[in-house]
């Protein structure tokens, strides 16, 4: 239901306005509040100066920390050298790659890395048995 | 959105610079803040008188509401105006304090208004002013609002909607309906007398 529209004004309730205030009271007034104001104006200043250093300061230490970051680095390096290589086990096939041809050199004597046990012990099994048994065996030797 | 308001005698430019205003307070410039206080101080407090009808009172909430102003304006958005929003605070800090104030207080009625009447004429009106802000006081807080904005203070229906940020035709009928109360207590006082 919609409620009609009333345009009167009550006369009446002027006799509810505030009454005329002298110019000494609309000053106490702005002056009370001023006052009142001051402590957190004041801290709203130093928030904002405080601001104000860590960005002038945020620009040229950044660049500061960056190249002190970049010299850390560039003196960091040379003592560690290049990244360690995990030396792997050389399968049986590629140590043997080579032994079966005549022209072949055996992947051991050509690896980077040295080969391990397993596979040294196996080509020369290899080496013995299926090439004359030239090798010694490890009994013989003694 | 309401268009943003100025206090009465302030012209529309003077409340575009109010971003920039509100700005410099937000970074504790002092004499930005003098000027919103002396843009809305007087209008402050004749809205305070209207609802607390005291002169101290009414000094003491426009000092608390431009100080829980200064404290939360980061809270006013950027670029908004600080009229609307500031009276939105001033209303919900007077219809508050009222809660606080056991009895209402109604000042005497001021010398130069009332020289020319008779003590009893005098005793009259001041007790019209009693039921008057008795009666307003009684309406419902929206509804004292709206009538205290618009018929005491010339606020217009955008104005208030954008402060109490009801739609304008709430405004209207909100209004209409206090005034219906308001003159219902009139009669009644009347008849009596």
């Amino acid at each position: 239901m919609s409620v009609p529209q009333d345009d009167g004004r009550i006369p009446e309730l002027e006799a509810l306005r505030a009454p005329p205030r002298s110019d000494a009271d609309r000053h106490r007034m702005r002056e009370g509040i001023l006052t009142g104001a001051e402590l957190l104006l004041a801290r709203r200043r130093r928030t904002d100066s405080s601001w104000e250093v860590l960005a002038a300061w945020a620009r040229p230490g950044l660049l500061a920390a960056s190249i002190a970051l970049a010299i850390l680095a560039g003196a960091i390096q040379p003592w560690r050298g290049r990244p360690e290589e995990v030396s792997q086990p050389v399968a049986l096939e590629d140590v043997l790659g080579g032994a079966g041809e005549p022209d072949g050199i055996p992947a051991m004597l050509v690896a980077l890395n040295e080969p391990d046990a397993d596979a040294v012990m196996a080509a020369a099994l290899v080496e013995r048995n299926g090439n004359g048994g030239d090798l010694p065996s490890p009994v013989e030797q003694r | 959105m309401a268009r943003p308001m100025a206090a009465k005698g302030q012209g529309e430019s003077q409340v575009h610079d109010e971003p920039q205003l509100v700005d410099r307070v937000r970074r504790g410039d002092r004499e930005a803040f003098a000027i919103l206080v002396e843009r809305y101080g007087d209008q402050a407090f004749a809205v305070a008188y209207g609802f607390l009808q005291h002169a101290q009172d009414s000094e003491d909430l426009v000092q608390d509401a431009f100080i829980r102003a200064l404290e939360r304006v980061d809270s006013l958005g950027e670029g908004s105006a600080f009229g609307p929003w500031f009276y939105r605070l001033l209303v919900n800090a007077a219809l508050n304090r009222r809660k606080y104030l056991a009895r209402r207080r109604t000042e005497d009625v001021p010398v130069s208004s009332a020289a020319s009447e008779s003590p009893a004429a005098d005793a009259e009106r001041a007790e019209l002013r009693r039921r008057l802000a008795r009666a307003l006081g009684s309406l419902p807080g929206e509804l004292e609002t709206v009538v205290i904005l618009h018929d005491l203070e010339g606020f217009t229906h955008p104005e208030i909607a954008g402060m109490l940020d009801i739609p304008e035709g709430t405004c209207r009928s909100h209004l209409s309906k206090a005034r219906r109360l308001l003159r219902d207590v009139l009669q009644d006082y009347q008849h009596r007398s």
